[in-house]
């Protein structure tokens, strides 16, 4: 048997008094991909910030390649040969992808000369090896966060590290991306690396994972062969999710709403330079899912910045509600009833040092607090509404946004909109990074808001959810609306190839 | 309004009663050994002496609380110092109109910065650096450097030495200004969107709030407390010039960060500002009274060396108690919360 990767055995870890880690014990072996699985807030990341040096775990042991090692930093880790791409991408924003790809790999002598030729080579190699169209050159802060994502993944190809840890990478990729990483980690794999990887989405830790460790609260539940020596499924997706939440979710789709009512959004031929999106047209219906689809940079997430003013339109109708409207700030799109949940969480969902109460509260002051005055019951009872609504796990409306985990921020994201009780509501991903049993909670409120006469318009990169929720299917390539299916008689196929098909 | 907002409970468990502390400390030192420092009448003094500094802390607070500064607020001062004696002296304007134009122009120059700063989106230090030297600059050129304004109506200049029930009117007014602006930052949804563009006004605008006018607002406030401040200081010392205010857009500054307000904006506590003014005004007060033993041959310069050993103490002190106990963790909720 060869020397374990990483062994961790009862690590203990608290916040305060929040207790993210109760004793979890987790072994990675070198050639295999080892699933981390667990529900919002079980303390997943928290956990690879044990394993790269980013938290002190507060009690047991972690050895690396076979020795015990204590006050682990993030160099050391790096010099160990751990890589991780982190759930939240680290980039620094106001520096061009190969800068950022070159401060990650390149060793750090103090008055190292730097070679721009080899960098952007570098670069340029590492990003097509994961098949990204991304210009090296451009600034990190215009990237979005698939991109980023993307950024982050050639990062950690590009280390030869022998432990790469990914959190959630594929929470705002699609299908295709995620083909393109999947190659990426079987890679890695085949050179004899191990690869600890964190997902929600169950049918990826089938395709990928050798074996899965199932967190619940704080602690390791059991770890599991995905396969049999001669490759035979040893588990099955209800199993995981039983030892996930220690009890059977549905995880199937709400039926589809009745006949839809009243157009409340018309577009006609709305264009945007600045977003890249030309000669848009299309309706969205009271009680009415329209699914947006579409491959990164394909100009999804730019229609819904136009539709909420945050880059407005340059030319083209926008009618609400039979009414010609002119959006020029989120602001105004608030007060026309849209809502719009945001593609990037931490930069634009949730302001993180801020309570969630606050964050939740923050479209919907002037409903709140009429006279301008504060009301801090109505801003709890609010908060504790929706942490139970949405079975956020926090320690009380008043824990600020940035002590929940993940797929528990995006909630209070979520829950800011839904506060507002909007005509029309913008969904971007709305269960990026949120766990099976949440994510069909909220496709169940979504579905009910619906069927309550609010009209979606649903962007999301994971291609089973918008087959499951969508009436329509709208699909977008290359910031232009190229083809609509009924949802009833949409498949993956279709959906794909209307995305992909060479303009 | 029985309960303190959440946010504010949180914060005065930290910075702020350390603060206090340092301040009960200051006070009592002074007390057992400065001359004459803890008589009613020296406590009037020490109010009366502070009112402009303490007046344009209280209004730069909610600035910093945005993320942003204002630079200008002294020179400012001094303009419409010269402006209320131009309109008095040369237009033969009555002291309450004159009052009122002043204060009006005032309010003009804080919009002026609060344009520059939401509709041409320049940053504020440069802005108000700006302005800073512009203000100053016109009030120069108004009295050619050198005309001192005196011949004020008696009653406004009486203004600078009213008590009411024994208490100097500069205290009534700080008192009524700390109030106002309590409930606007504390109590408003206005101070809840100054937090939140000061910690992020990309999350800010996303979220639906009008950022350009949350940002501009507190601005509009420091240029109108600024006439305010040079309406008072030229009724208690009697004169008009074009150098009032000068150094005290630092001073105001000092009072916020040294009250807890971050620089970097979204945290602060208007009661932490009251401290920091408090410490500042009892401490450049009471050092001159203090005898020379204690003033290790410094003399005169030592009130602002120990304000500025204080501000740099209570900022890196917590800083750095939280870097050693916690190297980790970026975000961990108090456990006095739970
Ligand atoms: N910096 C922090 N301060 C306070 N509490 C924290 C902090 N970081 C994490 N926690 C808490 O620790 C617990 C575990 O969080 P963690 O981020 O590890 O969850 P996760 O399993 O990664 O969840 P997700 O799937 O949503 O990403 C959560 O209850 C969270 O609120
Ligand atoms: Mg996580």
């Amino acid at each position: 048997m060869r020397q374990p990767l990483l062994r961790l055995s009862q690590i203990t870890k608290s916040f305060g008094a929040v207790r993210a880690l109760k004793g979890v014990s987790f072994e990675l072996h070198p050639g295999e991909v080892h699933a981390l699985l667990g529900e919002n807030g079980a303390g997943k990341s928290t956990l690879i910030k044990v394993i790269t040096g980013a938290h002190q775990p507060d009690g047991g042991t972690l050895e690396i390649g076979g020795t015990t090692v204590s006050n682990l930093t993030p160099t050391r880790a790096r010099k160990l040969g751990i890589a991780c791409i982190y759930q939240q991408p680290a980039l620094f924003p106001d520096l061009s992808v190969s800068e950022n790809i070159g401060l990650r790999l390149e060793g750090g002598a103090f008055f190292a000369k730097v070679h721009w030729k080899q960098r952007r080579k570098n670069a340029d190699a590492l990003l097509a090896r994961i098949g990204a169209a991304l210009d090296p050159e451009t600034p990190v802060r215009s990237l979005s966060m698939p991109e980023q994502q993307l950024v982050e993944i050639a990062c950690a190809l590009g280390s030869g590290a022998k432990t790469v840890i990914m959190d959630e990478p594929t929470a705002s990729l699609t299908q295709v991306e995620q083909e393109l990483l999947f190659g990426v980690v079987r890679d890695l794999r085949a050179s004899g690396a191990g690869v600890v990887y964190i997902s929600h989405r169950l049918e990826e830790i089938f395709a990928l994972a050798d074996r899965v460790t199932v967190l619940r609260d704080g602690q390791s539940i059991s770890t599991r062969a995905v396969r049999s020596e001669l490759g035979a499924m040893e588990l099955t997706e209800e199993e995981l999710i039983s030892l996930m939440v220690g009890r059977e979710v549905a995880s199937i789709y709400p039926h589809r709403g009745g006949s839809p009512g009243e157009t409340v959004l018309e577009l006609e031929n709305v264009c945007c330079a600045a977003g890249g999106i030309a000669n848009i047209s299309l309706a969205v219906r009271a009680g009415e899912i329209l699914g947006l689809a579409g491959l990164v940079g394909a100009g999804r997430t730019e229609l819904a910045r136009v539709l909420f003013g945050i880059t407005p339109a340059d030319s083209g109708t926008i009618r609400l509600l039979g009414r010609n409207v002119q959006v020029r700030s989120p602001q105004q799109a608030v007060s026309l009833g849209i809502g719009y949940v945001p593609e990037d969480r931490r930069r634009h969902g949730v302001i993180l040092p801020m309570p969630i109460a606050e964050n939740m509260s923050m479209a919907v002051h002037p409903k709140l607090f009429p006279g301008k005055w504060l009301r801090f019951e109505a801003e709890r009872a609010l908060g504790l509404r929706f942490i139970e609504e949405l079975g956020i796990k926090a320690y009380g409306p008043e824990a600020p946004g940035g002590s929940l985990s993940g797929g528990n921020q995006q909630k209070v994201s979520l829950a800011r909109w839904l506060a507002t009780e909007p005509r029309l509501l913008i969904l971007d991903d709305p269960t990026q990074g949120v766990d099976v049993g949440a994510k069909s909670e909220i496709h169940r409120i979504i579905r009910d808001l619906a069927a309550k006469g609010l009209a979606v318009l649903m962007i999301s990169s994971d291609l089973p959810e918008v087959l499951g929720m969508s009436d329509r299917i709208a699909v977008m390539r290359g910031g232009r609306l190229v083809e609509t299916f009924e949802g009833s008689t949409a498949t993956a196929q279709r959906v794909m190839s209307a995305a992909l098909r060479p303009s | 309004m029985a309960s303190l907002s959440p946010s504010l409970k949180k914060n005065v468990l930290r910075h702020e009663s350390l603060l206090l502390l340092v301040l009960l400390l200051e006070f009592a030192f002074l007390c057992l050994y400065a001359r004459n420092f803890g008589t009613p009448d020296n406590l009037s003094n020490v109010v009366r002496h502070s009112a402009e500094i303490g007046l344009l802390a209280l209004a730069m607070m909610p600035v910093i609380l945005t993320g942003g500064i204002d630079l200008s607020v002294g020179s400012l001062m001094g303009l419409c110092a010269v402006l209320f004696g131009v309109l008095t002296h040369d237009y033969h304007l009555a002291t309450l109109p004159a009052a009122a134009v002043t204060l009006a122009a005032g309010l003009f120059a804080g919009g002026f910065n609060a344009f520059l700063i939401t509709a041409l989106r320049l940053p504020p230090l440069i802005v108000t650096l700006g302005t800073y030297s512009l203000f100053r600059g016109l009030a120069e050129a108004i009295t050619q450097g050198t005309k001192t304004y005196r011949a004020f109506d008696p009653a406004f200049l009486s203004l600078g030495e009213t008590r009411w029930f024994g208490v100097p009117l500069q205290a009534w007014i700080l008192t009524a200004a700390a109030a106002s602006f309590y409930l606007l930052v504390h109590r408003s949804t206005f101070g809840r969107s100054f937090r939140a563009i000061g910690f992020s006004p990309e999350g800010a605008r996303y979220a639906g709030l009008s950022v350009q006018s949350r940002t501009a607002l507190p601005y509009l406030l420091t240029g109108l407390v600024a006439a305010l401040a040079a309406l008072l200081f030229t009724a208690r010392l009697r004169q008009a010039r074009a150098d009032a205010g000068t150094g005290y857009e630092l001073c105001a500054i000092t009072a916020v960060v040294l009250g807890g307000t971050s620089i970097f904006g979204g945290v602060g506590t208007l009661p932490g500002t009251l401290a920091g003014i408090a410490a500042i005004a009892v401490l450049t007060n009471g050092i001159g009274r203090v005898p020379a033993v204690f003033k290790a041959g410094i003399g005169g310069e030592l009130a602002s060396l120990l304000t500025g050993a204080l501000l740099l103490v209570a900022l890196a002190g917590p800083e750095l108690a939280r870097v050693l106990s916690t190297r980790s963790a970026k975000i961990s909720p108090s456990p006095k919360t739970l």
